[in-house]
């Protein structure tokens, strides 16, 4: 079950100062890599609370963030509908896609769960690709960012478009942990423990993984729309596999079922990308030696892996600590 | 309470459960006896929804459930525990009996609230923890707790359902003598008006504890009757080899 502890407090408070430092600080060229970032680490966000919480590895996470952006296009360019009220209209369209995907998958485990979401993904990519309305290879340009003028902000600013995305990873963040901490969240937990147990105390379990697949798939679609305000043209390939490929990675690479495991994830990764990709064209194999090593190595990714060696020093502490004490107790005893 | 009607189940050519009819009333206390392989786990797994039989049918409370999934016989009522152990191993003792309890109080699929800490549900993990002496245990993780104890949890968790019959699929398997005499006294203590069935190879046990004995081989109904008769019947002494003479 999910727990916060003095480690994770204090990563996601510097993962916050840094962002924030970032956002106001930086020029065009690093506002666009944190955007990237915190766009992405809202998408692994939503995958880790299914496979990290949930046993549901998905490869699906890309298509539903890709449903997100192309139904927001849809809803804003070409509908006309007000920007937030086609933003909240697509992280709900990408809900109910989240939640029927997880439905019908919820009887599949392990190798043919993620089969499975494969199929719908590319289900969705084909779709999107084949029909008309979508633009086809083109995709679709002229996507408009929300207007906030209202309050002030000017979202076409780089530097606003960061901080608003900050901000929203943070609502995502506070709304993942609420999730994970109620009840629903409870009972995922204890069907990834041990489902059959779980059906035999009552539990509807197919209606557990769809109710919280489709919440995922909300926050999947959420870093969609922003994807597609942040570029303002989306196109078939956000909705391959590859991008769901690459979700799982970055969540494996900072600490599955951690949550703040997957921000170092994504931050390590778009910032391996940018930097060796201006080294070498071959970035993806400096990555996958990366990945191994974390795999082979057993500990939980990145942020995993810190914790355990933190968690192992606490453990050293207290058994000194004990060892002192006892002496002392001997003596007052005599 | 509890009733079967011919429960039929056969695996291919091997007939696991011929005929069961059985009829448990309200707080009585069953103990189904029976060598290896009589079918005892398989009739148990019929009745709680995990196996369809072929024919015959299940009754809860007056109400046929033969159709219904394991989780809504659950929900009216039906809860077992498992010979082999079924808990959420990552998780404290609290929190199994929690995760139980938060189904039957309906607070396991709320959004808005966590099901743990709802009074409801602590409630009922603290009066089931002290009915199977897992106090001590709470906030313990079954990693790291004995085999034993994690046998109480098995019961506890069923227990935290609130259910109207419990079956127990062997509690005591595996466990010493000294703490088998516990879970006499700790099935003993339980609420009379709870109804049990219990499979159990500890004849100790199930003559302690039980109202009624039916016995099983090779899927039959051998015997149906009070523990002073199944003493004293030469088939059940033929079926046993005389294992419980002494007892």
């Amino acid at each position: 079950m999910f727990r916060h502890n003095t480690l994770r407090y204090a990563v996601l408070i510097f993962l916050a100062g840094a962002a924030l430092f970032q956002a106001l600080t930086a020029g065009y060229f690093g506002l666009e890599i944190l955007t990237e970032i915190l766009v992405l680490a809202i998408l692994v966000l939503a995958l880790d609370i299914v496979a990290g919480f949930g046993g549901m590895v998905s490869l699906c996470h890309g298509a539903l963030a890709g449903v997100g952006a192309y139904a927001y296009a849809l809803l804003s360019a070409k509908a006309g509908i007000a920007p937030p009220v086609a933003m909240a209209g697509a992280v709900a369209v990408t809900g109910a896609a989240g939640w029927i995907i997880g439905a019908v998958c919820s009887r599949s485990h392990g190798i043919y769960f993620i089969m499975a979401t494969l199929a719908f993904g590319q289900m969705a990519y084909s779709y999107v690709f084949e029909a008309p309305v979508f633009g086809g290879d083109d995709g679709l340009g002229g996507i408009e960012r929300l207007d906030l003028s209202l309050i002030g902000l000017d979202l076409n600013d780089s530097r606003t478009f960061a901080l608003f995305c900050l901000a929203l990873l943070g609502a995502v963040y506070g709304a993942a942990v609420l999730i994970l901490r109620s009840g629903l969240g409870r009972s995922l937990s204890g069907v990834m423990h041990n489902e059959q147990r779980m059906r035999a105390l009552g539990l509807t379990v197919w209606r557990v993984k769809a109710d919280v697949f489709g919440l995922s798939g909300m926050i999947a679609g959420l870093a969609g729309v922003l994807a597609a305000q942040h570029v303002m043209f989306i196109s078939p390939g956000l909705l391959g596999w590859t991008v769901s490929g690459e979700a799982l990675v970055v969540v494996i690479l900072g600490g599955l079922g951690t949550l703040v495991g997957p921000l170092v994830g994504a931050a390590a990764f778009v910032v391996l990308k940018h930097e060796l990709s201006a080294v070498t064209t071959y970035w993806h194999l400096v990555v996958g030696v990366i990945l191994i090593a974390v795999v082979i190595s057993r500990a939980n990714g990145i942020f995993g892996w810190v914790e355990a060696r933190w968690g192992a020093r606490i453990e050293r502490r207290v058994a000194d600590a004990t060892r002192k004490q006892q002496p002392g107790e001997v003596a007052r005893d005599a | 309470m509890l009733e079967t009607r011919n429960l039929d189940k056969s695996f291919g050519a091997v007939h696991v459960t011929r005929n069961v009819s059985l009829k448990l009333e309200r707080g009585e206390r069953r103990v189904i006896l029976g060598p290896n392989g009589a079918g005892k786990t398989t009739l148990f797994n019929q009745l709680v929804g995990e196996l369809t039989p072929d024919s015959g049918s299940v009754h809860l409370a007056g109400e046929d459930v033969t159709a219904l999934p394991v989780a809504k016989r659950a929900r009216r009522g039906l809860s077992r525990s498992y010979q082999k152990n079924t808990l959420f191993d990552g998780l404290t003792v609290e929190e199994n009996l929690g995760l139980a309890a938060a189904v039957h109080t309906g607070h396991a699929t709320q959004l808005w609230s966590d099901s743990l800490a709802k009074s409801e549900v602590r409630e009922i993990v603290a009066e089931v923890a002290e009915q199977v002496n897992l106090m001590p245990f709470l906030h313990a993780k079954v990693s790291e707790i004995s085999y034993g104890v994690r046998r109480q949890l098995e019961v506890g968790v069923a227990l935290a359902t609130r259910p109207l019959v419990l079956l127990m699929d062997e509690p005591t398997s595996g466990v010493g003598p000294e703490m088998s005499k516990g879970f006499h006294d700790l099935l003993n203590n339980l609420p009379r008006d709870l109804t049990m069935l219990i499979i159990e190879h500890d004849m100790d046990l199930a003559f302690d504890v039980a109202d009624t004995i039916t016995v099983l081989n090779y899927g039959e109904v051998v015997f149906d009757g009070l523990p002073e008769e199944a003493r004293g019947s030469t088939l059940l002494k033929e079926i046993y080899l005389g294992s419980w003479e002494n007892a």
